[in-house]
């Protein structure tokens, strides 16, 4: 990597294509997917059919962005899926039956979610205990105390707070909007300001970040909070699109949250991650799911397909940038 | 400091560890003794329900009929209100004196090995008559087994486990295929001219996925007009079968006329789906009867649904057992069948509580 090869790849230095690919190869994955799909299924390149899945995922894409930055940090956040359980009952605790206004309950439900983020985050950072252990307890505390608010119960919620998830603004679904709105903040937050770069810094080498002044208490506490607020939006969202706050949904949440981060090219061992690569793996995990509806794969064979695929791109990624990230 | 606190905490857990195991310990081996005085005495063999005349509703002979309650789990819609006329009817039991004591609601975790686990504490606890709702046909299988060489009579309510016919007291609960078949010929009655519909499954290999797929098959598999478009893995879940509903309007547009589903989570969601994109026409149907599907029949969001007389199964199942604990006398019948119920506007007031 020392001398700088004369070699050029599609016009490109090489130094500069293999820079390129780091950021982009998986994008070409999703490009080479979607082409795949299309060939077979024609209307899946539709634009309604588009539009469904962007706006489909954005439950996941939420989750998978606070999930991403716990990642970097070198934990993970097992809490999203328990999360979804807890912001719904509330929100038809205080909606539905209280008759609080959408706004408020909402508000109730993203704070409590946040606070639980927070929780996480401080248990992790200030007693310094493995993530992995903090967030599968407090998986099991979070979908406990949706049980006792909802007491095993389904709430329904009326017309206006579906509208949430399927109205629309100038033709656009409004979960839509909210992924763009996250997105361009979580852009913002992590390749723009000190703050990203401390993550950046806390993930890849704790001590030496430490060492330059970060305070990585406060680091991991505000990751975890984040992916705890994140959660509560992606809670609302859920709510809205079933019409219905009940104690059991959510389960297993966090695997495609993780699915879309690692397929993004976040790192498990902490320190890699872009905000453009975890919207291209949110997007991928999507076109997975609705492309085996499209191809038409039988129902018995879809959980094989769907994991198989989600290797099969990592693994792609890697061979093509593996060494291009280093 | 730390160190020693750390030594008080660890000595108070094993402490109070120690005070739990002893006491099931002592009840388990007291039980085991008069179980073992009991057979040496009148040599009855007391697992073998099959056989008329022995059968005892005291099966370890302690004086006392103790119940245990094995839920599926605590957090499905469906089952919590079976869980709570559980707790109402087995405490007013023992407020009348038929029963002697019962073990509250036992989380099964919707797991095969968790409700094993229960119903080990059970056998531990002394119970003679243990009520289970499986989790799984094959899984939770082994708790039943155990609960019945253990001597206990198993009532297993509202799906089978394999041994069930052979092991069980008395089995409770509804026929899925059948609520399979009322689906589809709803889904016929409403579209005559036929179409092309999705099935949302449950999760897959889930006897109430399998039946209730074959009921389906029954009706609308065997009507020409009608062609299934899609075959959905929906796991139970409403946003997947949302997710199923938007692609399928988006694919087949017009021609999509149906999207029948496993459970009514998933139909609700559907329906929710189809309304928000103008879609009132498509009909979305499932089974269970949870508050939310029931609201959105009574507000005329959603057409009908597939009631399961979930609490109506526990009913019969505790009525049967007292029956059995009044008379010293085996069951009446082995098997207790409650019909599935077309809910839709007409009658949903019934069913909405």
């Amino acid at each position: 990597m020392a001398v700088k090869s004369e070699k050029k790849i599609l016009g490109m230095e090489r130094e500069t294509f293999r820079q390129f690919m780091g950021k982009y190869g998986v994008s070409l994955i999703m490009v080479v997917m979607i082409i795949a799909i299309a060939i077979y299924n024609h209307r899946f390149i539709s634009g309604t059919n588009l539009l469904n899945v962007v706006t489909q995922v954005s439950i996941n894409g939420m989750l998978a962005f606070g999930m991403c930055l716990c990642i970097t940090i070198g934990g993970i956040d097992l809490t999203v899926g328990a999360q979804l359980a807890l912001v719904g009952v509330i929100m038809g605790q205080t909606i539905t039956n209280s008759g609080m206004p959408i706004a408020l309950g909402v508000l109730i439900g993203v704070a409590v979610a946040t606070l639980f983020g927070f929780i996480n985050g401080f248990l992790i950072a200030k007693f310094n205990m493995f993530p992995f252990v903090v967030t599968l307890s407090m998986q099991l505390v979070i979908r406990g105390a949706a049980q006792v608010i909802s007491g095993g119960r389904a709430i329904t919620f009326g017309q206006d707070v579906k509208n949430l998830y399927y109205g629309k603004l100038l033709g656009i679904p409004y979960p839509i909007i909210a992924l763009v709105v996250v997105f361009i903040l979580m852009y913002i937050m992590f390749h723009w300001t000190k703050l990203g770069r401390y993550i950046l810094a806390v993930g890849g080498n704790a001590n030496a970040a430490v060492a330059s002044g970060v305070s990585e208490v406060k680091i991991r506490i505000i990751c975890h909070t984040i992916s705890g607020f994140l959660a509560g939006i992606a809670a609302v969202i859920m709510a809205a699109k079933t019409g219905t706050g009940q104690s059991n949904i959510g389960v297993s949440y966090e695997t495609d949250a993780v699915a879309a981060a690692v397929i993004g090219g976040t790192s498990f061992a902490g320190g890699i991650a872009t905000m453009p690569g975890v919207l291209i793996g949110i997007l991928i995990v999507g076109f997975i799911y609705n492309g085996i509806t499209m191809i038409g794969i039988d129902a018995n064979w879809q959980s094989i397909i769907r994991g198989l695929v989600i290797i099969a791109t990592v693994m792609l990624d890697n061979a093509i940038n593996g060494r291009n990230r280093k | 400091m730390k160190k020693v606190l750390a030594v008080l905490m660890a000595a108070t857990m094993v402490f109070s560890l120690a005070a739990c195991g002893g006491g099931s310990g002592d009840e388990t081996t007291a039980a085991q003794t008069t179980a073992a005085a009991d057979d040496g005495a009148d040599d009855t063999a007391a697992a073998d329900d099959g056989a008329a005349g022995d059968f005892v509703a005291d099966v370890n002979g302690d004086g006392k009929i103790i119940v245990g309650y094995i839920s599926k789990n605590l957090t499905d819609p469906f089952h919590g209100p079976i869980n709570a006329s559980a707790e109402e009817k087995i405490e007013q039991l023992k407020t009348d004196g038929i029963i002697d004591d019962w073990t509250g609601v036992l989380d099964g975790n919707t797991d095969g090995p968790t409700q094993i686990d229960r119903a080990q504490d059970c056998i531990s606890q002394g119970c003679d008559y243990v009520i289970i709702l499986p989790a799984e046909a094959e899984a939770s299988d082994p708790a039943v087994v155990q609960l019945a060489e253990a001597g206990i009579h198993v009532i297993v309510v509202n799906s089978k486990t394999n041994s069930t016919d052979d092991l069980a007291m008395l089995y409770s609960g509804s026929d899925d295929v059948q609520a399979g078949e009322i689906m589809g010929n709803y889904i016929i009655e409403q579209c005559p001219d036929g179409g092309k519909y999705v099935h949302c499954n449950g999760i897959l290999g889930n006897s109430a996925q399998i039946q209730r797929t074959e009921g389906i098959k029954n009706t609308l598999g065997a009507d020409s007009k009608f062609e299934m478009v899609a075959d959905e893995d929906t796991q139970w879940k409403g946003d997947l079968a949302a997710n199923a509903a938007t692609n399928a309007m988006a694919q087949y547009g017009e021609e999509l006329v149906a999207i029948v589903c496993d459970n009514d989570d998933m139909s609700s969601a559907a329906q929710t789906a189809c309304n928000s994109a103008g879609r009132t026409d498509i009909v979305c149907i499932g089974v269970d009867g949870n508050e939310t599907p029931l609201q959105m029949i009574k507000d005329g969001e959603l057409g009908a649904t597939v009631y399961q007389n979930g609490v109506g199964q526990l009913g019969a199942a505790i009525d049967a057992m007292v029956e059995t604990i009044e008379n010293n006398a085996a069951p009446a019948e082995k098997e207790i069948m409650v019909d599935f119920v077309l809910v839709t506007s007409e009658n949903v007031d019934e069913y909405l509580k």
